[in-house]
């Protein structure tokens, strides 16, 4: 028989999440590649999920994406342990992800929308340098 | 002189449409891991899945309805608004759908021949509803061209075929007891084409777009079980991700809808859920936006997403009690754990786990 969780809406998820998320920070840092822990479909509470969140903490940097909807990111008070929340409808969480890796790679502009973007940059100053006509 | 003729602009790839619209990339991104989440993909297949997205162009999709009450259809376009869970919109054309086109009469009919013809070979046919057979199919028809004949027309230059619904998966309602239309699922009438089964009463939104998306970005089918349905969401059982899980495994069951174990929360097992025999994603995925689900809201799970549900003998009749069509071990299972607790509970789950073992698919083959 399963002994009683030990706090109200805590299953013992937690520990286990945390605890996966350490071994995969470990390796890490000794060199291995990037790694993520998907809490979205996960059997966990919401006691659970905010013990997650409230253990790994805030560290310093954090950013908020508009863009399908709003995205929050922030690192955790564990360098290369991010936190990554994208809403959804009505600010729904539709996913929570803890990634381990130097930033996530929604932080980064794409290559495609780069050479977009500096062609449209280019058109924009050709069309004000233009004489009116 | 040849004829002087304007070739028509190839298709934009999804990527490009995106970026005219001034969208970035990291909405694909985006919505690749949030598909990616609810199919249990591996972390590191989201950049793959949202290249794939961003190199495809849209997916013709020709939508029939037969012997359904659209609720499939409710369930797709009512669960989403202009957010991440709308992009669906911009991945798939839907050609001809009957409850959303403008068109109505010969011009809707025209609608669905020219996506047929224009896109030979490579249109997907969503079929919604059971498809009657009993004399000659004349119970359901619509302009004057039987459902049967409808969905052969249809399918016969078609990639492949999704099924969504509980009807189209198995018959559902329209295949209940005693069947009077002779309906049966869209895989008994499609024997030359894949076909993927979305079952459910209706089916969960993200389980339709994410197949869809999934084989609009890999180019493949999903990995199916042996009813023809996506492991990603129907892999494990309601009760597998039951959050009154632990209930269950304590023996803390409600006996009744109105006793002190049912205000409790307990499990739900002794007044019909079905959970430990139905494989679908509702504990996950939930409904209304996340907000819950049937056993989060106090009742057990229908078994909806499974062949025959209709006909298994009670909604209120718990799994240890006889049922119809389900064989012994199954039965002899959910009563062990109803008397011995966490380890026939475990016991329980292997059983189940053997019955819905199956002998792997070959990709792209036949539901």
């Amino acid at each position: 028989m399963n002994a009683p969780p030990a706090a109200p809406g805590l299953t013992g998820m937690a520990d286990a999440v945390l605890s996966e998320i350490a071994s995969l920070a470990a390796t890490q840092a000794q060199g291995g590649g990037p790694a993520a822990v998907e809490l979205t479909s996960m059997p966990l509470t919401a006691a659970d999920r905010a013990e997650i969140e409230a253990r790994l903490g805030r560290g310093e940097v954090s950013a908020t994406i508009e863009s399908a909807g709003r995205s929050e990111i922030w690192e955790t008070a564990y360098s290369g342990v991010w936190f990554v929340r994208h809403l959804g409808r009505d600010g729904a969480v539709a996913t929570e992800t803890i990634e381990i890796c130097p930033a996530p790679k929604i932080l980064f502009s794409h290559p495609d929308d780069r050479r977009a973007a500096a062609a449209r940059l280019s058109e924009d100053l050709r069309e004000k340098a233009a004489p009116a006509a | 002189m040849a004829p002087f003729t304007i070739e028509p602009a190839p298709e934009p790839t999804l990527g490009e449409s995106l970026q005219r619209r001034g969208i970035s990339r990291r909405a694909l991104l985006k919505y690749a891991s949030y598909l990616g989440a609810v199919m249990a993909l591996p972390a590191s297949a989201t950049e793959a899945f949202a290249e794939g997205l961003a190199n495809a162009r849209r997916q013709s999709v020709i939508w029939l309805h037969f012997q359904e009450c659209t609720g499939c259809t409710e369930s797709f376009t009512r669960s989403f608004s202009p957010t991440l869970e709308s992009m669906i919109f911009d991945l798939v054309s839907l050609d001809y759908l009957e409850t959303l086109q403008a068109a109505s009469g010969e011009a809707a009919e025209e609608a669905r021949l020219k996506a047929m013809a224009d896109n030979k070979g490579k249109y997907v046919v969503v079929v919604e509803g059971a498809i009657p057979a009993k004399d000659g199919g004349v119970y359901s028809t619509i302009a004057g061209q039987t459902n049967l004949d409808m969905l052969r027309d249809t399918v016969k230059d078609a990639l492949a075929v999704v099924a969504v619904g509980s009807c189209a998966s198995f018959g559902g309602i329209p295949k209940a007891n005693p069947n009077p239309t002779g309906a049966g699922p869209a895989s008994q009438f499609v024997t030359d084409k894949p076909v993927i089964n979305i079952p459910g009463c209706p089916p969960i939104a993200e389980s339709m777009a994410g197949t869809i998306a999934y084989m609009i970005s890999f180019g493949k089918l999903p990995e199916l079980d042996r009813l023809g349905r996506p492991k990603a969401f129907y892999g494990e059982t309601i009760h597998d991700r039951c959050y009154r899980r632990p209930f269950y495994e304590r023996g803390e069951f409600a006996d009744s809808f109105d006793d002190e174990g049912a205000r409790r929360g307990y499990c739900l097992y002794k007044v019909g859920c079905k959970g430990p025999v139905t494989y679908n994603s509702c504990a996950t995925l939930k409904w209304n936006g996340g907000t819950s689900f049937p056993i989060q809201s106090g009742h057990g799970c229908l078994g909806c997403s499974e062949p025959d549900f209709w006909d298994q003998g009670g909604f209120y009749r718990p799994l240890s009690a006889p049922l119809r069509d389900m064989g012994l071990p199954l039965a002899a299972a959910g009563a062990a754990g109803l008397a011995l607790g966490a380890g026939a509970a475990w016991t329980a789950r292997r059983h189940l786990a053997n019955l819905s073992a199956e002998p792997p698919k070959p990709e792209g083959g036949k539901s």
